[in-house]
């Protein structure tokens, strides 16, 4: 399959060809489809892309591969598999067939004391895990190794194995850190097992839609759990198609300096059990499971489909179109989105309605035509509908009302072209030009994250980051006195978010569902169902409840780390998340407790700490049932204060702060929670 | 591989020839070999055989398989997988080779409507799965198929897709319960996700041995998880070699109602993946994963021979003798049970010492010789040990201090001859005979799991039935006056319990790693160190340490139900175990006190009367406003809470209807005064246990 040919002209008009007809696809994926659901070593979970918010000059990709992993999943703990090839693939010009460049990574185990059940024992470590790493930047056809024997982290077993004598006497972050390795040509590396940055309610989405929940509490499906993690940190100047650093970029949102990246996992096609407990793998290789956007193959692509899917590059999917266009054009969770299909059925949606009679004249629903009656019309030439710019791209036929909004998102970006533009500035026709916000446009048609590397980075600790990504960019576009006066192009905070790349916190499960439901045509003026055309406030009750919509797992489970590789250091076997809480100790706990040990509780304010002992870091979590400064005081046993965490303003809901006692002796510390002026808990945690 | 001629005569002297040396295993296994534990679906997990206990006629023969299985796993839950051979195999003589009866399970999916991604839509169900059971009489030479279409439920997805409109409109007691059907040739037959029964800190233990913890509070590693059950419920006379009830037996350790079963995967040789995403398998079936004993290939096996062991059948284990002798004979466990050795760095275990100077003669030490001194003398004459009676099998050579205890528990079964009398009765001589109190001898040399069928079933609701199991009845045998006063052989409560079978309570880790300290050799008169041979009370310090050894995991984390197929309703995955509960309210209780496990909420007579909650939770507490109640239950019941003040007046009462499975209620505590109340949890109108809970703002 031939990539498209990408005739661009300066950052406007690309004129696109063969494009018959198109489709769109989603994928965060776990488990996603049959086949690959039996073979958790090979299964893509996540891919990320962004700005690395300490470098601006580099961009940090990561993969996530073998989903739901227990941290005590032993004693053969999870890991990468051998005889896979783990590959990350960029896409920077669409012009030229296939990968840009690809990493492709192999690992490789030892047992260093194969007279052992355990995996560490007495400083030696089975199955003990080393890669290497290949680079192509000619599509595969020749390879450079980039890192011999990199070092993959041991599984964080629990204290006894890493830190004494008996096991590795040293200190996760140690070993976590020392992982971290340059390759020989420039990149930072990073293999190993870690927090799984993902954070979706699986129980709930999966229960037919009940997401948020109804009548059940809410989880995070991956709370605790691991997942393992490829990450690489390259020179924006190394992924730019003419190697030229950001500084370079004409603006924000050059197109010069868009980028597509997916993962991929692939087997070699022929697995040879023999009798005596071995295996061997022989035959060409074969793709297994790939990932770009996410969540695309989880809940956009139906079960009779999602392993074909899987098994075809993004460079097929045109070939593919019609196997896969019509759950793009109309998806399934459109259904559950529209009260006269099947919205009734999952009421936990009902925030989210489809524009069934936009301007009082479009209709999005499922089955309907969109925009399909424009075409060809005078309204949209010089628009990106226009067929003499972009072929039958977005207006493929009738009947395919998503063609102009999902589609292009997943499978070309979206260019800086009306109607792509913020409805602010276009005097209430959204097709006029209006206030640019995205660029990623990279139309190759295939699913893949795209990111503009010339976005610049909305600092991680700023008041105005958003795990709303891109649509907190419209939103202020559209709201923001700062912005909504001009149709200049600004940078307005969260540009760089999804689905303009993907930064870990951004939560990519409602941006999608809002998505579903027409949030983007919206922001382009195709406003809901009770906006009345030429009516002076666009921001309806129907806006606010698709834009007030949530999950309820908005955030992970834990922090991440300020620096590469960003993830957070994996749970470990022996703590909280290896083993799950126990209702029984819960129920003890009810029957002893008594107030006074919780210390304080004047306030409606409640600190959850935990592990407790710890060794590394103690994670306090707290809710505010408002707005309020906020710190926590840790004091030793004299009560001499050595350290402030946390010292801010904090909002109403759930929030949370670690402490890194690496530095520290272990001991008994106590910790007072500190709202306002008022001490709300004195904790006591113990460090090992 | 032959399986050894068994060459008996009566019930007591057998003659093993050509038992050269002899090897020894145990295994539960989840993820415990490298290879397998990336093949989920073939993974065995536990096998477990008892007699049913609401049905003293028929032997439940339960295998285990796809370890770990959250129970939000979604959108493609976990179940058996096609393509694999899921076989159980039951030996119950030693004359014929291999199996006497195999049932060989084989999977089958199909979408109902593949245009969706929901797992359960409108009533249709995607990877709906069904079953054919074949059965072959003759070690696998002919096959008859005794189940064609048996029905796997569905996954336990949560409310909407199972009792709601949109969904199947069922509930899941009706589906799970619709599941169990009956075989052509009589046997009962279910196949389904279900609660996994087994318990083990799986954190804990391979954190270099750290059980019971002394970093953090003990976890059961398979809390809240579910796994994939295959469970048979069998008449005696079908499993017994001459097709004998149990009626006929003459007693209760009749040898001949000894039977071996084990249960396996198997893969075809070739796995071929298609370029459009499919994938074939072709060529002969090879097994990749097996089981028969608890945690053989997951605690006993390094990891350098794991991948092996799975890959040969028990028949196969003596000619593999000699690549996996050692790991029994001096097992690397007890290196870490043994002051000389690595006992040091596992002080969790400082409990469990192996007897090094038993009756000041005797070193069981690895790489000493426990009894091979006594090899040939008269005092083992007419004795198991006697080489003309069962050959070099149990003193096989100098340095194989473990023979005599290990290997025969986990390869041939224990024979009811001396020295495997209890101490009963022996008037000081290990040697001699005493009280019988096991007879699952089947020695073919492979690792399965042994029972006696003809011994008697202790009731689940007795207050002495107990998940020591067979240490329980020894333990009772040497020191209850109803049992050590003769010599005779008498019923011992559990003596139905592992390691002769498996019931689904029986603590097998911990049981296990007393096995491996020494506490057989101490129940036949080996005593442990601290005992001077000859003097009054055997029952030492030593021996009470490791008697009282626990793992801190010592039961389900569910209750088990009482009928066919005993195991648990799967966890549902939008309940409190899918997303794992979560962890405020359990820091905010152990910031004031780790309570030990004996403080929990008092589950009052949790097995013995006919009601049906087996778990109880309460949180947060202290509360603020809404306290929330998890309750699971086997049934349907009413549930009552009463709330009282510290002065014992009632001031509220809520009534609730109780589903089968899990539940959740809520308590609102709001318009209540700050302070301590008593909840009080009721079951048809019976109490079920007390709570006292703090309100505070």
């Amino acid at each position: 399959m031939k990539k498209i040919n990408y005739k661009g002209i300066q950052g406007l008009f690309y004129a696109l060809l063969f494009i018959t007809s198109n489709f769109v696809a989603s994928a965060s994926s776990h488990r996603e489809a049959p086949l690959i659901a039996n073979d958790p070593l090979a299964d893509n979970a996540d891919v990320y892309a962004f700005r690395s918010p300490n470098d601006t000059n580099k961009i940090t990709l990561i993969a996530t591969y073998v989903p739901i992993q227990f941290a005590h999943g032993g004693p053969n703990y999870y890991s990468f598999g051998e005889n896979i090839r783990y590959e990350i693939h960029v896409d920077n010009n669409v012009a030229t067939p296939g990968d840009d460049i690809t990493y492709r990574f192999t690992f490789h185990k030892t047992n260093q004391d194969p007279t052992t059940f355990f995996n560490i024992r007495l400083g030696a470590q089975n199955l003990k895990t080393t890669f290497t790493l290949e680079k192509s930047t000619n599509g595969g056809t020749t390879w450079t190794t980039i890192v011999n024997n990199g070092i993959v982290p041991p599984p964080n077993i629990g204290y006894r194995s890493i830190q004494t004598p008996v096991g590795l006497n040293t200190s996760y972050s140690a070993l976590f850190n020392s992982a971290i390795t340059t390759s020989s040509t420039g990149e930072k590396i990073f293999c190993g097992t870690a927090d799984d940055p993902f954070f979706v309610d699986l129980g709930g989405v999966f229960d037919l839609g009940d997401l948020p929940r109804q009548t059940t509490n809410i989880n995070d499906g991956l709370k605790f759990l691991n997942v393992s993690v490829i990450a690489i940190e390259v020179d924006i100047a190394a992924l730019q198609k003419n190697g030229q650093g950001v500084s370079s970029a004409t603006s924000i949102l050059d197109p010069n300096y868009v980028i597509g990246v997916w993962a991929s996992a692939s087997r070699q096609q022929i697995r040879t059990l023999s009798n005596n407990g071995t295996e061997t793998y022989s035959g060409p290789w074969v793709q297994v499971s790939r990932l770009g956007m996410p969540l695309t193959n989880e809940a956009v692509i139906p079960i009779g489909k999602k392993d074909l899917w899987n098994s075809i590059t993004p460079y097929q999917d045109l070939a593919y179109i019609d196997s896969f266009k019509n759950s793009f054009y109309n998806p399934e969770l459109a259904l559950y989105m529209d009260d006269s299909l099947f919205g009734s059925a999952v009421p936990a949606f009902a925030p989210l309605r489809i524009q069934r009679n936009s301007l009082q004249a479009f209709d999005f629903g499922n089955g309907q035509d969109g925009l399909f009656s424009l075409i060809g019309s005078a309204a949209v030439a010089g628009t990106a509908l226009d067929d003499a710019i972009f072929g039958t791209l977005l207006l493929p036929a009738a009947g395919s009302p998503r063609s102009v909004d999902l589609w292009p998102i997943f499978h070309t970006g979206v260019p800086n072209l009306a109607p792509y533009h913020l409805a602010t500035g276009k005097a209430g026709n959204p097709l006029a030009n209006g206030k640019p916000f995205i660029n990623n446009f990279l139309p190759n048609g295939g699913d893949m994250l795209r990111l503009n590397m010339a976005v610049p980075i909305t600092p991680r600790n700023d008041p105005s980051f958003s795990s709303n990504g891109l649509i907190q960019a419209a939103v202020l576009g559209l709201t923001n006195p700062l912005y909504n006066s001009t149709t200049a192009i600004q940078f307005i905070p969260n540009m760089d978010g999804f689905p303009n790349g993907r930064r870990l916190e951004d939560d990519v499960t409602k941006i999608e569902l809002q998505a579903v439901s027409g949030v983007v045509l919206a922001a382009i003026g195709l406003w809901y169902d009770d906006y009345t055309a030429g009516g002076s406030n666009p921001l309806t009750t129907d806006l606010l409840d698709v834009l007030t919509y949530t999950t309820g797992v908005n955030n992970n489970d834990t922090s991440f780390l300020p620096s590469f590789p960003y993830v957070q250091m994996p749970w470990r076997g022996t703590a909280e998340g290896g083993g799950l809480a126990t209702p029984f100790t819960q129920a003890a706990c009810l029957v002893s407790a008594p107030l006074s040990t919780l210390g304080f509780a004047t306030s409606q304010t409640m600190i959850n700490y935990y592990p407790n002992p710890h060794t590394d870091q103690v994670i306090f979590k707290f809710n505010l049932v408002k707005s309020t400064s906020f710190k926590i005081e840790i004091l030793d046993l004299q009560g001499r204060l050595i350290k402030t965490i946390g010292e801010g303003n904090y909002g109403s809901g759930e929030h949370q702060l670690v402490w890194k006692s690496d530095n520290f002796p272990a001991g008994i510390y106590l910790a007072k929670a500190i709202e306002g002026n008022r001490i709300v808990q004195t904790l006591k945690i113990t460090k090992q | 591989m032959k399986k050894l001629k068994y060459m008996h005569i009566q019930n007591m002297l057998p003659v093993f020839m050509m038992l050269l040396v002899v090897s020894f295993a145990k295994a539960s296994s989840h993820r415990e070999a490298p290879l397998i534990s990336n093949d989920p679906l073939a993974d065995n997990c536990d096998v477990y055989a008892f007699r049913s206990p609401n049905n003293p006629n028929k032997i439940s023969l339960i295998a285990t398989y796809v370890p770990i299985q959250f129970a939000h796993g979604g959108p493609n839950y976990y179940s058996f997988g096609e393509n694999i051979r899921y076989e159980i195999h039951v030996d119950n003589n030693v004359a014929t080779p291999g199996d006497d009866i195999t049932y060989r399970f084989t999977f089958h999916k199909s979408n109902q409507d593949p245009t969706t991604f929901f797992n359960i839509r409108l009533g249709a169900q995607n990877l709906k799965t069904t079953y054919t059971l074949e059965k072959s009489t003759n070690g696998g030479s002919t096959w008859s198929t005794i189940v064609s279409n048996g029905i796997v439920p569905p996954p336990n997805i949560g409310a909407r897709s199972i009792e709601g409109g949109a969904g199947l409109n069922s509930n899941y007691a009706t589906l799970f319960n619709n599941a169990v059907t009956t075989a052509s040739s009589g046997e009962n037959i279910f196949c389904g996700t279900a609660d996994d029964p087994f318990f083990v800190d799986l954190g804990g233990v391979f954190d270099l041995g750290d059980l019971p913890r002394k970093v953090g509070p003990a976890r059961d590693g398979l809390k809240f998880l579910n796994v994939s059950v295959i469970a048979l419920e069998v008449d005696i006379a079908t499993l017994q070699k001459n097709g004998q009830g149990v009626s006929m037996a003459t007693s209760i350790l009749d040898p001949n109602y000894v039977i071996g079963v084990w249960a396996s995967a198997s893969r075809q040789q070739m796995r071929t993946l298609n370029p459009n995403g499919s994938e074939s398998y072709t060529g002969p079936w090879v097994q990749v994963s097996r089981l028969g004993m608890p945690l053989t290939n997951e605690a006993v096996i390094p990891i350098g021979k794991k991948d092996l062991w799975n890959s040969i059948t028990p028949y196969q284990d003596l000619a593999y003798l000699d690549t996996f002798k050692n790991f029994f004979y001096n097992p690397e466990l007890a290196l870490y049970m043994d002051n000389s050795l690595f006992g040091g760095a596992v002080p969790q275990m400082g409990a469990l010492r192996i007897q090094r100077n038993s009756l000041q003669a005797f070193d069981f030490g690895n790489g000493h010789d426990g009894l091979y001194g006594l090899k040939g003398s008269a005092a083992v004459a007419g004795t198991a040990l006697d080489d003309a009676i069962f050959g070099t099998l149990l003193l096989p050579a100098a340095g194989s201090p473990r023979s005599v205890d290990l290997w025969p528990i986990f390869h041939t079964g224990v024979p009811n001859l001396a020295p495997y009398h209890l101490a009963t009765g022996k008037a000081g001589n290990p040697l001699a005979n005493g009280k019988p109190f096991i007879n699952n001898f089947l020695p073919n040399g492979g690792d399965m799991l042994r029972l006696n069928m003809a011994v008697p079933i202790t009731p689940r609701d007795s207050k002495q039935f107990s998940a020591d199991g067979l240490i329980n009845a020894a333990v009772l045998g040497l020191t209850s006056p109803l049992y050590n006063s003769t010599t005779a052989l008498q019923f011992i409560p559990n003596m139905d319990g592992f390691p002769n079978g498996r019931r689904l309570e029986d603590d097998v880790t911990k049981i296990e790693l007393q096995a491996v300290s020494g506490v057989v050799l101490a129940a036949i008169g080996l005593w442990y160190d601290d005992y001077t041979a000859g003097s009054a009370n055997p029952v030492t310090t030593d021996l009470i340490d490791v008697l009282s050894y626990s793992t801190g995991v010592n039961k389900n984390d569910t209750m088990f139900r009482r009928k066919f197929p005993y195991v648990q309703l799967p966890w549902r995955g939008t309940g409190e175990a899918g997303g794992l509960a979560v962890p405020f309210n359990q820091s905010a209780c152990l910031i004031s006190s780790p309570p030990p496990p004996t403080s929990k909420a008092r589950i009052i007579n949790p097995m013995s009367d006919p009601l049906s909650i087996s778990n109880i939770a309460l949180y947060p507490n202290p509360v603020i406003d809404i306290l929330k109640v998890n309750i699971q239950t086997e049934s349907a019941s009413d549930i009552q809470f009463k709330v009282s003040d510290i002065s014992g007046r009632l001031i509220k009462e809520i009534q609730a209807k109780g589903q089968e499975g899990a539940n959740q209620f809520e308590i609102n505590l709001s318009e209540m005064k700050m302070g301590i109340y008593i909840i009080e949890v009721l079951e048809n109108k019976q109490q079920r246990s007390v709570h006292r809970i703090t309100r505070s703002n």
